[in-house]
């Protein structure tokens, strides 16, 4: 836990990504436009933005799933990516599921250290069908870290969590996260999650990053917090209704 | 039975009905064992009825033959008779005919649940052929193969196919997209994708497609014998039908009924072993 917050990531670390001037558009629809950004080894960002705005749609041209339309994208060949829904192999035991991907040598050894890091070691054989929604999702952290990604993507997976399993989840990946140093991006809609696990938290609009905090760094989070919602349009709206 | 119902479905029409009781729902006033029990008690009746009914001479044997009366001749056949040889070649009718109907249909559907090319080429031509109910090919089968195996095993197979190409290509389109797009973000090969995700993910509906062509391959293998056999179940009943033994008649029919069952039971096991994970199958009391 401490350990994320003694080292925060320096600016001469090696990126896990690079983008340039991204663009993407569905049809006449521009998505992202000329959107930069690069994120280090070892650092937590958050991206945050109302629905529609482009953020997922950035996380699967980062992950390699969509096309991009302009610009360039530097990523490490593989990134590891953890979707909102767990997306286990109902047909595999939790093992099988981790070590999907993993080369056969060594497979179950491998997974069963990463089973172990997110708690479920002693279940190594049981089926996806026996877990809660938070242990899903446990398996499905084990199934990206077991790959030693350079770069983590996460696609907001918690938001279907109930809020005692989320806020468990939050300590277990930036525990998780401070050890494996991969760089990660964690596309929400929850302000205060944004706060609790990012060093760098972006504010996506308008298809580009429009602004960008440090709250683990100095400021006051309750500061932050009230200018990422002003940011988010949320209390425009409160003060008009 | 009509060709144009081999969707998936997970009941079983046909002969093997009578193996696949409904699971009992509703207000509990009975335990599981009492309506096991219970459910048995219509047929033991009738069979009950049915001797009596011959017993006392209401039912004359040329008509229907008192169900004792089939039993005795049912392990004078199976002792001294011809009863073993007739079921072996029946068998080995069926299962040579469903092996080749079977695994020609299954890559048949493999290469179309995979590649559109491969649809548009071959899916056409095999909707059109399934159209014909494929019993009305006989004549035509007796034209081409006489009346010897090569007819028997043809139209087995023939009926087979069917639904194991239709359930085998849905069951691969059917398979969740999600599960797919991870597997690309896990680097998984294209032979990984697969075997692990493609056919296990299929297998569901592959299964039911076996389930239901057990029940054709039987239906087949019926209308088959019964034209022109030198030996099998069919030849059995053919034969005792010019004598009027209508027990070894009941008997055959009877014989069919079990074969019906005991395949469609093994079909369940398979589905019980290979699907432990599926929630509608593993374990699951059915």
């Amino acid at each position: 836990m401490t350990a994320a917050l003694q080292d925060v990531p320096a600016q001469d670390a090696p990126a896990a990504v690079r983008v340039f001037g991204l663009r993407r558009a569905y049809g006449p629809r521009v998505v992202i436009d000329r959107l930069d950004l690069t994120i280090r080894r070892g650092e937590f960002v958050a991206l945050l933005g109302e629905s529609g705005c482009g953020k997922t749609t950035l996380l699967r041209a980062l992950a390699g799933l969509d096309p991009i339309d302009g610009g360039r994208i530097e990523a490490p060949k593989r990134p590891a990516v953890v979707f909102q829904e767990p997306r286990l192999l109902p047909w595999d035991s939790l093992w099988r599921n981790v070590a999907l991907g993993l080369p056969a040598e060594g497979a179950r050894e491998k997974a069963a250290a990463a089973l172990a890091e997110v708690g479920l070691g002693g279940r190594l054989d049981d089926w996806p069908r026996n877990l809660s929604g938070g242990q899903a999702q446990r398996v499905a952290l084990a199934r990206a870290l077991v790959q030693q990604p350079e770069l983590l993507l996460l696609d907001e997976p918690f938001a279907a969590l109930d809020a005692l399993t989320r806020i468990r989840m939050h300590v277990l990946v930036k525990d998780l996260v401070a050890r494996h140093r991969p760089g990660v991006l964690l596309v929400t809609h929850d302000v205060e999650e944004a706060i609790a696990l990012a060093d760098r938290i972006l504010v996506m609009r308008g298809g580009a990053i429009a602004a960008e905090h440090r709250p683990s760094v100095p400021g006051l989070p309750a500061a932050t917090r009230a200018t990422l919602l002003a940011e988010l349009g949320v209390v425009d709206d409160l003060k008009s209704a | 039975m009509s060709q144009a119902d081999h969707t998936v479905t997970l009941a079983l029409p046909g002969l093997a009905a009578g193996g696949s009781a409904a699971p009992a729902r509703g207000p509990r006033v009975f335990g599981p064992r009492a309506l096991l029990a219970l459910s048995w008690l219509a047929p033991v009746l009738l069979v009950l009825v049915w001797e009596i009914l011959a017993q006392t001479g209401y039912v004359t044997p040329q008509v229907l033959p008192a169900p004792s009366k089939v039993v005795r001749t049912a392990w004078r056949l199976a002792t001294i008779g011809s009863l073993p040889h007739d079921l072996g070649t029946s068998l080995l009718r069926a299962a040579v005919g469903f092996v080749l109907g079977g695994s020609i249909a299954f890559v048949l559907g493999i290469l179309v649940g995979f590649s559109r090319l491969a649809e548009a080429l071959i899916d056409r031509s095999v909707q059109m052929v399934r159209a014909i109910p494929f019993l009305a090919l006989l004549p035509l089968v007796i034209v081409w193969f006489g009346v010897g195996e090569g007819q028997k095993i043809f139209l087995v197979a023939l009926g087979v196919a069917f639904p194991i190409y239709i359930n085998t290509t849905l069951g691969i389109r059917q398979v969740d997209g999600k599960l797919l797009e991870l597997g690309r973000v896990q680097g998984l090969s294209t032979w990984q994708m697969i075997t692990r995700i493609i056919l296990p993910g299929a297998l569901p509906s592959i299964l039911t497609g076996v389930r239901y062509s057990l029940a054709t391959a039987w239906l087949a293998l019926v209308v088959a014998e019964t034209i022109g056999a030198q030996a099998g179940i069919g030849f059995l009943a053919m034969d005792a039908r010019e004598f009027l033994r209508t027990d070894v008649v009941v008997l055959t029919i009877v014989i069919y009924a079990l074969i019906g069952v005991v395949a469609d039971s093994i079909a369940r096991l398979l589905e019980r072993r290979l699907l432990a994970w599926h929630p509608n199958f593993g374990g699951a009391a059915r």
